[in-house]
């Protein structure tokens, strides 16, 4: 499904990324790991073509994402779902609403809407809290959000950004047991994190990154 | 109700003072854009009615038999310069002169018949041609003198008439243009800097839509939204004001120009003359918001 054959991305002088390789086939659970700045963010990036490599190839289903056209972005980012660290759920709207921005971005038509809804929240467990707003909400409960917009587009892969980084061990380990599930129903899951305790619980395959460089597969 | 309407319509709520301040700007601009275009209206109607109506009266000499007048009414009616040539013989100058003079009888019962001559009226396809012809009747022999009817701040010459009307048309419409295109350039860089201001504080939602999939024309949708719904409104709060001042102030305008149709006279006339400045201020409102809510759009997301 994603293939990185010899990538290297730099910023000035700084190398991110120094001739990096790896494939994940579909239905896999991957850890990226390392220290900060290692350069798992940007191998998230350049996924979800928010960068593009200085030299070497990113594929996603066989397609070079260098030669993707700016307005195809988008149509590969539906594809996706994202899960931040930070969150970034939008504060104006509601927790239903939030995951109903996805539905729209992806032009799901509105009669699918609520059932698709109700479907995802029930399954991050935030069935009861659908109406409430962000403010209202607990760090876990916002990540669950996160990850309930990531999942209701139905996508082929998840690629989730330290998502346990703002959270408690507990919450993490609800989190973690989430995406578990959501793997096993067939999801593929690239998850970058610097955190151990989390790795080791989830028995996945690691690519630990640093400098730059793949230092273990 | 669709999301980028219900995400436009929450925005105005959010920050109803930026919305108040377009809307305020937008309607101003439609009053006064809606006022203008009347007067420029009543003044064409003005300028149509001294140029269409019967313009030059000849006032025929007593001795003139019906054999000469019948004559010379046929010569003018035959020369291609003049229209609608009518003969007014004395009886009815009279009547004319009692209609005019009904409020005080007295003045019509002192005249007779005898001291008002009789006249061949006509009009002139084109003004220009107006001094030409005078000099022309007059030179007629059953011709005493030759006048012409409109005359409204002591003009020498119909030209003069005519060309003071012109004159004051002209100005109302280029100053009619020129204050309204002030007014709507305004609206739209208030319309823009708005816009601008939203974009800024919907960087964070923009940023987070974009890496979900969102497409630009997504992104843009709700803030283009706003922007007609300014204008909509902005647009008919204006237009309405200005409809409600003129059905106001028709009554008086018509009584006071008289036989001059300033304004429709029939209602449903009055009512199609502001429905099509409606159309045509709706168009304009649509242009306004549009190019200023996509210009902006475009800027922000550059940056």
């Amino acid at each position: 499904m994603i293939q990185f054959e010899n990538v290297t991305k730099s910023f000035g002088s700084i190398k991110a990324l120094d001739n990096v390789s790896f494939e994940v086939e579909d239905g896999e659970f991957v850890f990226l790991t390392g220290p900060s700045g290692a350069g798992k963010t940007s191998i998230l990036k350049l996924i979800l073509r928010d960068m593009v490599a200085d030299s070497g190839k990113v594929l996603f289903d066989k397609n070079d994402l260098a030669e993707l056209s700016i307005k195809d972005v988008p149509k590969l980012r539906q594809q996706m779902g994202i899960v931040f660290q930070d969150f970034k759920v939008l504060s104006e709207r509601t927790v239903s609403e939030n995951v109903e921005v996805a539905l729209a971005v992806s032009e799901v038509p509105e009669d699918e809407w609520n059932a698709r809804v109700s479907h995802v929240l029930k399954l991050v467990g935030l069935d009861k809290r659908a109406k409430l707003f962000p403010a209202q909400l607990s760090g876990g409960e916002l990540q669950r959000v996160s990850l309930a917009r990531a999942l209701v587009v139905n996508p082929k892969i998840i690629l989730a950004d330290e998502p346990t980084g703002n959270l408690d061990w507990k919450t993490a380990e609800g989190i973690m047991e989430l995406l578990e599930k959501i793997n096993k129903e067939g999801k593929t899951i690239i998850m970058a994190t610097h955190h151990e305790g989390i790795i080791r619980h989830g028995k996945h395959r690691v690519i630990k990154v640093e400098d730059g460089k793949i230092i273990k597969n | 109700m669709s999301i980028h309407t219900k995400t436009a319509i929450e925005s105005i709520k959010r920050s109803p003072f930026q919305a108040i301040s377009a809307i305020f700007v937008l309607t101003l601009t439609f009053f006064v854009a809606t006022t203008v275009a009347i007067l420029v209206y009543a003044s064409n109607q003005s300028l149509n009615y001294f140029e269409t109506r019967p313009q030059i009266i000849s006032f025929l000499k007593n001795d003139a038999s019906q054999e000469t007048i019948t004559a010379l009414q046929g010569k003018l009616s035959q020369d291609a310069r003049i229209k609608d040539v009518k003969y007014v013989p004395k009886e009815e100058a009279l009547e004319i002169y009692k209609k005019a003079t009904e409020d005080n009888p007295l003045l019509s019962e002192l005249v007779s018949p005898s001291i008002f001559p009789a006249s061949l009226e006509f009009s002139v396809v084109d003004l220009d041609l107006a001094e030409n012809v005078i000099e022309e009747v007059k030179k007629e022999a059953i011709v005493d003198e030759v006048g012409f009817t409109a005359n409204i701040g002591g003009e020498k010459s119909l030209g003069d008439v005519v060309e003071r009307l012109k004159n004051v048309s002209s100005y109302i419409r280029i100053g009619g243009i020129v204050f309204v295109a002030a007014l709507a350039l305004t609206s739209f860089l208030v319309l823009l800097v708005i816009v601008s201001m939203r974009m800024t504080t919907r960087k964070g939602e923009i940023e987070i839509l974009s890496l979900i999939g969102a497409t630009p024309a997504f992104v843009r949708s709700p803030i283009v939204i706003e922007g007609l719904i300014y204008a909509i409104t902005g647009v008919m709060l204006g237009w309405s004001l200005s409809l409600i001042l003129w059905l106001y102030v028709s009554a008086p305008i018509l009584g006071y120009f008289g036989q001059i149709p300033v304004l429709p006279r029939e209602p449903l006339s009055f009512f199609m003359l502001f429905l099509i400045i409606l159309g045509i201020e709706l168009a304009v409102g649509l242009v306004i918001a549009l190019t200023g809510s996509l210009l902006a759009v475009k800027r922000s997301l550059k940056k």
